[in-house]
């Protein structure tokens, strides 16, 4: 494997990488930690002639609490930043412990949570507890910016909504009202596997009422999903194993999974039963983890 | 009659200055710094780069090999196929050489061998691999033995009529006269995967050549078999061909055939006359294959009411890949060490290798051994359940003992099974555990072990196994063991290093190690069949003692003693002196002594360079059935594994929570190298049990040849690993050695499924034990119950 020629560019701020961008067209790309890219690069299924890095960019870099508006991740932040920022620990350690269960410490260090979305593979790990958290992405493009729901990002197997010339460059997550939250990864080892299935599930309770949820499922359907029915048939109900075990067995019918080598359709189908139980079973009793 | 001797406990009082010790490696610094070259790491002055041109069809007829436009970028510097090179068949099991250096007419598996392109740099080379092109005629490909089997099958050899390259058919005793003797017999069939060693130096090979002499340096498990088969393929002297081994990063077997790249390497070297550098990427490294053959193991045993072996039946059908490589040898190893590990009469062994048009399979840690293992330990649980046996119980009523010989000839020394069974089930909590963890919850035994040493070279020849040489500078104050023996990582020559110290009385930090180097070092077979520490460690101790010898006859003329008031001088023998640790002393008064060094110069002085010479040779060993060498040793390891287990009875998932290895490895020369052993082991054996198998396309494409697919486990999948040894003492091992090295990974796979067995109460009859292949055998078994309960 060798790495075919390419032009490199350090510009020294979004704008500036979206301006060479919009430059060099369809022959460029952004490159943040370039876990994803490079590795692709490598096997030659993409060959861009010009890659704009975006990953020293001290603009992206930051996590903070904003009142009102929520935690702000830039899109820069590594997994290992994520998975070790104090304000996430305080408000969402569910999204660090996400996290923390990707790749291995090596990928971790390099690889981004922008990288991560915009490279938009279905066992992607970080979207599912991001969409369940309700997240907002702020989009900057040559011509402007715009904001939108994360959930809206993903259009299939590694198609995004953004132009060319576009950077995600920030990730909110509003102050709301769920009370618990987790992700859980389905991986064929305890390290260093992709998920086979991915299951992030966020409830926000009254008692022992289940107000509303969010059931979202990874590497089960060409971009990650929501299962709608399941969140329906919780709302407004007792919470309860049992209840929780139904809500899988509707969210095992609204996924479309393929079979490949980590595992049959059939078997992620199954997975994502057992997965939403436990999810939701966590998320209601163990707050956000 | 055997004599009754225990070689049990021998140990026990016995403390040695350098060895029984975990003394530091003597390359831990390379090694931690990074210092420590691997192949990959040289560069020669006008260096090219090369990479083999591949098959991209499973079977088919060369057509066509257009190089012209490759030939025509810039940089490029050589392009061959088999019409450049000798058409001469190569292998490494002399009655089935099969390999060509590049195909001719016919590639036989997708990776196959076509030819090799060199260029200034690795830029250029890949640019113009891709402008080469080969016509093919699609021939119709198999892909498993049953189909190579078929009738009307296509043909991969001519050689091969039915695609069958290795067929044993072996009965000892009389197993139909045990049969009906049998109080119950039972028949089980298991499938164990076929996968890849997973060591993470891929295969490099660099060549030049100077005048008529070729020099490699090359990333292979011995000097002597790739020095052999290089002078063999080229028709040069052995002289003629020097090799040299920079570090290894692990082989397990897979470094051990000629690969592609060493022939290439010499061949595109000598057509430019600069050094070429060969290599794989990684996913190469599964095409070579030469890793774990896939077999299909069908067991009949018969046992007493108690539960005593009558006899076995056993039939092993193999998956090949397209060539033999080492497969012969794995073939007979699948049959013939199940004699050692249990004492019976009766054995019938029939066996099929078929060749099939996927990479070819060979060696790997426990040669031929772990998947049957694995099968017969599944089997005996089975057989002891039925009985109602503790499966402890069963395998200590069956263990061979010391001192006998088995039907099909070997020679079994110290054997000390039953106690590594009964240790491994005080340590591991057994009998407060077994049939009495909740379910999902489970606890598995299996047996293994392995030869200390194959008893014959790969190719018939006369030579001594090892042999080594130690050199004492001349003023004594540093000493160079020199022996071919190859450190993969395992340890060797640290362990060498220890044996020398020891042998001669010397300071292990004094001494280095001159290894890999057939111009410099002196003959060893190299690292297979876990024979270093007993056959090289023969080699060094004999060489050690030499010198010792030289040194204490010196010594003699130099040291006096007290004797009656006065001082005699000169007058001591050899006989009433010893050197330890530097110092030579009268055994009789140790207050009267001199060093070690004072005495090699004094040597030196007198009769010039101080050196100890060592050889060995087994001997003759084995019968005389067709086969008898295979599995023929001077000594024989045992070992006992326990492993814990949880399956998460949802998803199929095994965490394995706790794991015992209690070994009879006879003296234990460094005990955290044999823990090592055991560790490795454990990682190698529980990947094969759960997650390891590589898997192909339609086409006979990878489709998991890298780490993240191929999933080996990670440290956080690790258990806890206890490692213990039983005290033992081998007779035909210097200081009383016998091996760990592969023995460890024979009884993992059993032991791990018998666990999983236990856990879920569902045996699956083929490795690998995936989240899902437990999740639907778990399911099966659910339907299965409500059908039968309605
Ligand atoms: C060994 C290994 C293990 C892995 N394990 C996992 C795992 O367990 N789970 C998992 O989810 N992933 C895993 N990955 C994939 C990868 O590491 C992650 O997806 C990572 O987050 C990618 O981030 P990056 O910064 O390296 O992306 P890059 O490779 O730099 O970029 C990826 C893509 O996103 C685009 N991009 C990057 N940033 C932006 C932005 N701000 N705006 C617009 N476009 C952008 C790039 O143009 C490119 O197309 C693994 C990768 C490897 C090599």
């Amino acid at each position: 494997m060798y790495l075919p020629d390419f032009e490199y560019f350090t510009p020294n701020s979004v704008e500036e990488a979206c301006r060479l961008l919009s430059q060099y067209g369809s022959k460029a790309v952004a490159i943040a930690g370039g876990t994803d890219i490079l590795v692709k690069m490598k096997k030659e299924v993409m060959a861009p002639e010009v890659l704009v890095s975006i990953g020293h960019l001290s603009e992206l870099k930051k996590i903070e609490y904003v009142p009102g508006k929520g935690v702000v991740i830039g899109a820069g932040v590594t997994h290992n930043e994520v998975m070790n920022s104090k304000i996430l620990h305080e408000k969402y350690l569910s999204v660090s412990e996400a996290a923390h269960q990707m790749a291995n410490n090596q990928v971790r260090n390099l690889g981004t949570i922008g990288g991560n979305i915009c490279n938009a593979v279905p066992s992607a790990d970080m979207p599912p507890i991001l969409i369940a958290l309700d997240t907002t992405v702020k989009i900057v493009g040559a011509k402007g910016e715009r904001t939108m729901p994360l959930e809206n990002v993903f259009k299939g197997p590694n198609q995004t909504v953004l132009e060319n010339d576009e950077l995600i460059t920030e990730f909110v997550i509003p102050d709301g009202n769920f009370t618990g939250s987790t992700y859980i990864k389905f991986g064929l080892r305890a390290s260093g596997a992709l998920a086979v299935v991915g299951v992030a599930a966020s409830v926000q309770m009254e008692g022992d009422i289940v107000k509303d949820a969010r059931i979202v499922l990874g590497a089960v359907s060409p971009v990650p999903v929501r299962a709608k029915e399941a969140e329906n048939f919780l709302r407004g109900k007792k919470a309860g194993e049992e209840l929780f075990a139904e809500a899988g067995v509707i969210a095992s019918g609204e996924c479309r999974p393929i079979s490949d080598i980590r595992g049959s359709a059939e078997y992620r189908r199954d997975m994502v039963r057992v997965f939403t139980r436990r999810a939701l079973l966590k998320a209601v009793n163990e707050g956000h983890v | 009659m055997a004599k009754e001797f225990s070689y049990l406990n021998f140990n026990r009082n016995k403390e040695y200055s350098y060895i029984g010790k975990s003394l530091k490696r003597t390359d831990i610094l390379d090694k931690v710094t990074g210092r420590g070259k691997f192949t990959a790491d040289l560069k020669f002055s006008n260096m090219l780069y090369g990479k083999l041109i591949r098959s991209t069809e499973a079977h088919a007829r060369i057509i066509k090999i257009d190089t012209s436009e490759a030939e025509k970028l810039p940089g490029v510097r050589a392009i061959i196929t088999a019409k450049d090179v000798p058409s001469i068949k190569y292998g490494l099991s002399p009655a089935r050489y099969d390999e060509t250096i590049f195909c001719i007419d016919k590639v036989r598996y997708y990776g196959d061998k076509i030819g090799a392109i060199c260029a200034v740099d690795e830029e250029t080379l890949y640019k113009a691999l891709k402008l080469i092109k080969v016509e093919y005629e699609v021939l119709p490909a198999v892909f498993t033995p049953a189909e190579a089997a078929k009738e009307g099958a296509p043909q991969i050899f001519e050689e091969y009529p039915g695609n069958i390259n290795t067929e044993i058919h072996l009965e000892f005793g009389d197993v139909e006269k045990a049969k009906k003797e049998a109080y119950y017999i039972r028949t089980d069939r298991l499938q164990g995967q076929r996968t890849v060693h997973g060591f993470i130096e891929p295969h490099c090979s660099i060549a030049y050549w100077e005048g008529k002499r070729v020099t490699i340096h090359s990333a292979h498990q011995s000097a002597h078999y790739l020095q052999h088969h290089i002078a063999r393929i080229f028709n040069m002297k052995e002289g003629d061909v020097r090799v040299i081994l920079p570090y290894i990063g692990a082989g397990f077997g897979g470094k051990l055939d000629v690969s592609g790249l060493d022939v290439a390497a010499v061949a595109l070297s000598k057509i430019t006359g600069q050094p070429v550098k060969m290599f794989f990427d990684l996913e190469e490294v599964w095409y070579n294959g030469r890793a774990r053959h896939g077999m299909d193991m069908k067991y009949t045993t018969g046992v007493t009411k108690e539960g005593k072996i009558l006899f076995v039946e056993s039939e092993i059908i193999l998956d090949g890949g397209a060539y033999t490589g080492l497969g012969v040898a794995s073939s007979y190893y699948a049959g013939a060490l199940l004699t050692v590990l249990y004492d019976f009469d009766n054995y019938r062994f029939d066996a099929y290798r078929y060749v099939t048009n996927l990479p070819p399979c060979g060696a790997q840690r426990g040669h031929g051994q772990p998947h049957p293992r694995y099968a017969f330990e599944s089997h005996l649980d089975h057989i002891a359940e039925d009985l109602g046996i503790d499966p402890i119980d069963i395998r200590l009523l069956n263990a061979r003992r010391a001192n006998t010989v088995t039907p099909n000839g070997y020679e079994v020394k110290a054997y000390y099974l039953k106690e590594a069974n009964e240790m491994a089930r005080d340590v591991s909590g057994w009998k407060e555990k077994k049939g009495k963890l909740p379910k999902g919850r489970g606890i598995g035994v299996g047996n293994g072990g392995f030869v200390t040493g194959a008893g014959y070279c790969m190719y018939r020849t006369d030579l001594p196994h090892s042999i080594a040489m130690i050199k004492v500078y001349d003023d004594g104050t540093h000493a160079v063991v020199y022996t071919n023996a190859v450190d993969i990582g395992q340890g060797s020559d640290t362990v060498l290093t220890q044996m020398a110290a020891q042998a001669m009385g010397y300071p292990y930090e004094d001494i280095t190690i001159c290894t890999r180097d057939t111009d410099l070092s002196t003959l060893d077979f190299g690292a297979y069949a876990s024979r270093q520490t007993l056959m090289a460690g023969w080699a060094v101790k004999r060489a050690g003692e030499d010198v010792k010898r030289k040194i204490l006859a010196q010594a003699a003329e130099m040291l006096k003693v007290k004797e009656d008031g006065g001082y005699r001088f000169g007058k001591l023998t050899p006989e009433e002196l010893e050197c330890e640790e530097g110092i030579v002393y009268v055994k009789q008064e140790p207050a009267v002594n001199i060093t070690f060094a004072e005495v090699a110069r004094a040597y030196f002085v007198k009769h010039g360079v101080l050196i100890g010479r060592g050889y060995y040779h087994p001997g003759k060993l084995g019968g005389t059935h067709k086969g008898a060498a295979v599995g023929t040793s001077p000594a024989y390891s045992s070992a006992t594994q326990i492993a814990e287990v949880e399956v998460d009875m949802e998803t199929g998932l095994t965490k394995v929570v706790g794991t015992w290895d209690v070994h009879d490895s006879g003296f234990v020369v460094n005990p955290q190298l044999l823990h090592g052993q055991v560790h490795g082991a454990f990682s190698m054996g529980i990947g094969e049990t759960i997650w390891e198998k590589v898997i192909f396309d339609e086409k006979g494409r990878v489709l998991n040849g890298n780490f993240a697919e191929y999933r080996l486990p990670t440290a956080l999948d690790m258990p806890y690993v206890e490692s213990l040894v039983v005290d033992t003492f081998e007779p035909n091992g210097p200081w009383g050695v016998k091996e760990v090295g592969e023995g460890a990974t024979t009884p993992t796979l059993g032991c791990v499924a018998n666990a999983v067995y236990d856990a879920i109460g569902v045996r699956i009859s083929e490795l690998p034990l995936t989240p899902e292949k437990i999740w639907r055998a778990l399911k099966e078994a659910e339907g299965a119950k409500e059908k039968g309960g309605k």
